[in-house]
């Protein structure tokens, strides 16, 4: 494991990092993390999950759109929902009878940042939020007996943000974009176009991978393939 | 010097532009010594279509295979309203020696070599 990339090691140990790197910088973070079933078997010893499902694939995909020099930052915190912190403090909500007591409390799980410099001078944004919220409910039966139930749902916040570089051309789609999201864009000397999903879930890794990947699409629409002059270095 | 023709990149697709060395014996296209398998020398599009390539991330060849599935998977659900691989892929959409970069891996310097892997 001494031999692991700190990057890798970061992702067993405090299960997550924070961090700026260029493109190149990435590469053996990830062939450290493609030997780490050969190094080691035992499963506490892990990466967790999300870093084969989620982080892995989105490192590849922003790296292939970027230059060299160009560098991609990102903060993941894989240490789930359960991890301190991350409650909000619990609520009582106003209960009817046969519910004695209704409590409730949110989980805000911002697990994945991610930022990107293209090689077209645009800089590309991945937030993940999970937001859960739980209920814990007292109450009778039909017997008077006093029952307990927990509930909790949980809803995950994509937030894909593409700022265009200064002056770049742009138009709007010929087409809507996917009605499962939604689309905001801000005008101005440089343009942002901002897609929001919000899945209830949890929705499979593999899944949200794929969906942050397709909303992703929305704002490359605006600046159709050969449409931005990119940006030489001086 | 023929560039190498090979599509790089995922949203911000570009030509690779390295100096090509051969002709993938599938599609015709000129790719480099990079970009050439080394054992039959196609092309990765050719090598991913005929179902080569890794479905694992960690692998770098990974990216092909799930470009093309995402393309096919926009076009449907965008209606449409996106371009499909396809159609960059085949030069429809090919804006031009712009589109590929004057940096990449030859270093800054050389603007003659315009790159990216
Ligand atoms: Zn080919
Ligand atoms: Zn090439």
């Amino acid at each position: 494991m001494e031999r692991f990339h700190p990057l890798h090691r970061a992702l067993i140990d405090q299960r997550g990092f924070t961090v700026s790197l260029r493109r190149d910088d990435w590469e053996p973070v990830i062939r450290s993390l493609a030997g780490h079933g050969l190094e080691v078997k035992r499963r506490k010893w892990a990466p967790p999950p999300r870093t084969a499902t989620v982080l892995v694939p989105l490192v590849r995909v922003l790296t292939a759109d970027m230059r060299p020099e160009g560098v991609l930052s990102v903060a993941a915190d894989l240490r789930g929902p359960t991890a301190p912190g991350k409650a909000t403090p619990e609520q009582q909500l106003p209960v009817r009878h046969p519910v004695k007591s209704l409590k409730q409390w949110f989980v805000i799980d911002p697990w994945l940042r991610m930022r990107a410099e293209l090689r077209d001078g645009s800089v590309l944004e991945f937030q993940v939020t999970d937001r859960i919220r739980h209920r814990k409910l007292r109450k009778t039966n039909p017997r008077g007996k006093i029952k307990f139930k927990r509930k909790s749902k949980t809803v995950q916040l994509v937030r894909v943000i593409r700022h265009l570089p200064k002056g770049a051309a742009h138009r709007r789609p010929d087409t809507p974009p996917p009605a499962w999201f939604s689309v905001r864009v801000k005008t101005g000397s440089r343009m942002v176009i901002r897609a929001t999903g919000k899945f209830q879930g949890p929705v499979a890794d593999p899944e949200l991978t794929k969906a942050i990947l397709q909303m992703t699409t929305e704002p490359f629409r605006w600046t159709p393939p050969g449409t931005i002059t990119p940006r030489r270095k001086p | 010097m023929t560039p190498c023709t090979v599509t790089t990149g995922f949203f911000v697709l570009g030509r690779c532009g390295r100096p090509s060395v051969a002709d993938c014996p599938r599609c015709r296209r000129r790719v480099c010594a990079e970009h050439a398998d080394p054992q039959s020398g196609t092309c990765p599009e050719c090598a991913a279509a005929q179902g080569y390539g890794s479905d694992d991330p960690h692998d770098p060849t990974w990216i092909v295979r799930y470009r093309r599935r995402h393309y096919e998977q926009a076009h449907a659900s965008y209606q449409g309203g996106w371009t499909t691989y396809d159609d960059y892929d085949r030069g429809a959409f090919n804006p031009g020696d712009d589109w590929s970069y004057g940096s990449g891996d030859f270093g800054a310097g050389d603007d003659g070599g315009f790159v990216d892997s």
